[in-house]
């Protein structure tokens, strides 16, 4: 259970943070939707990153 | 059915002043995490400085080699200059955890506010410090090194959301893990009580939730050590990343 809650976790925060950020873009500059559209994707792209990461199949950073 | 979400509940114990119109109240998570510092406090105070330790004084070098070096091992030896935080973080994450596996003790990592300020004060004091100590090199943690020009800036936006989620990650993790532990062993111990009322057959039947009650105890009590380790370490790989960026 620990390690699914820790995988799930760094996915979904990607997420949010993600769709956070296309929110506050579109609020800011007015694009709506397309902020939010950019965004979200680009959340979901950061959130596999963490969770590949933490899974320990990418390397964490080059050098590392 | 007993309410397994009532034990989170916070409850006033009496009103320390006003704010504008917000009403600033000393709850039962004060009161916990008052508890907590003063047994960390005691605990540390009591150690004396004996060449052979005594009780007291093992558990509290224990507690200080051990975090020394999980920051040794994943912050480098520079990392150090964090231990005073590094420390205060483990042991209060950890003290409290234990204490919230008492029957009847509130669970203070079980809010998420509580979390996410803690898991805030490392993602900031990352920001402050990287700056400070790198200039505008910090920048380069954004930028991985050996990926082609045309497809750098979609990999440094990715690089930089992935960076602002981890005070989320960081917190929910340990929030998630004390919360889902603490409800199912409320759900388990409550199958006890309730299979005891059904007579004879119900009190055979809740011989099986009361020693899984007891096993999930035991598993609780490890969890409680794993989560404050597993902040700690995070928190350590996080500052690695202030002190050398660009890696």
């Amino acid at each position: 259970m620990a390690r699914g809650l820790r995988l799930s976790s760094e996915l979904i925060a990607g997420v949010l943070v993600g769709a956070v950020l296309g929110w506050g873009f579109d609020r800011l500059l007015s694009t709506s939707p397309f902020g939010f559209i950019v965004f979200f994707l680009l959340g979901f792209a950061a959130g596999v990153l963490n969770l590949v990461r933490s899974a320990g199949v990418a390397p964490d950073r080059s050098g590392r | 059915m007993i309410d397994p979400i009532h034990q989170f509940q916070l409850n006033k114990i009496f009103t320390i002043g006003h704010i504008g119109n917000q009403e600033i109240v000393f709850t039962t998570s004060s009161a916990y995490m008052l508890l907590a510092v003063a047994i960390i406090a005691v605990m540390m105070m009591a150690a004396g400085r004996q060449l052979v330790p005594g009780r007291f004084q093992s558990v509290v070098e224990l507690s200080y080699e051990f975090v020394a070096n999980t920051i040794r091992t994943s912050a480098g030896s520079h990392g150090m200059t964090f231990f005073p935080l590094v420390f205060s973080l483990f042991m209060f994450i950890f003290v409290s955890n234990i204490v919230g596996i008492i029957p009847y003790t509130f669970t203070i990592s079980s809010h998420i506010i509580v979390t996410f300020s803690l898991a805030l004060l490392v993602f900031l004091t990352v920001i402050i410090y990287g700056f400070y100590k790198n200039g505008l090199k910090f920048l380069k943690l954004f930028v991985p090194s050996g990926i082609p020009v045309v497809i750098l800036p979609l990999v440094v936006l990715i690089e930089i959301i992935s960076f602002f989620s981890r005070p989320i990650s960081h917190s929910v993790r340990l929030f998630a893990n004390m919360l889902a532990g603490h409800v199912t062993l409320k759900v388990f111990a409550s199958f006890v009580t309730m299979l005891g009322a059904l007579g004879f057959v119900g009190k055979v039947g809740a011989l099986l939730p009361l020693g899984l009650t007891v096993a999930l105890t035991a598993l609780e009590l490890m969890v409680a050590f794993l989560q404050a380790y597993v902040f700690t370490i995070l928190t350590c790989i996080y500052l690695n990343d202030a002190i050398h960026p660009g890696h």
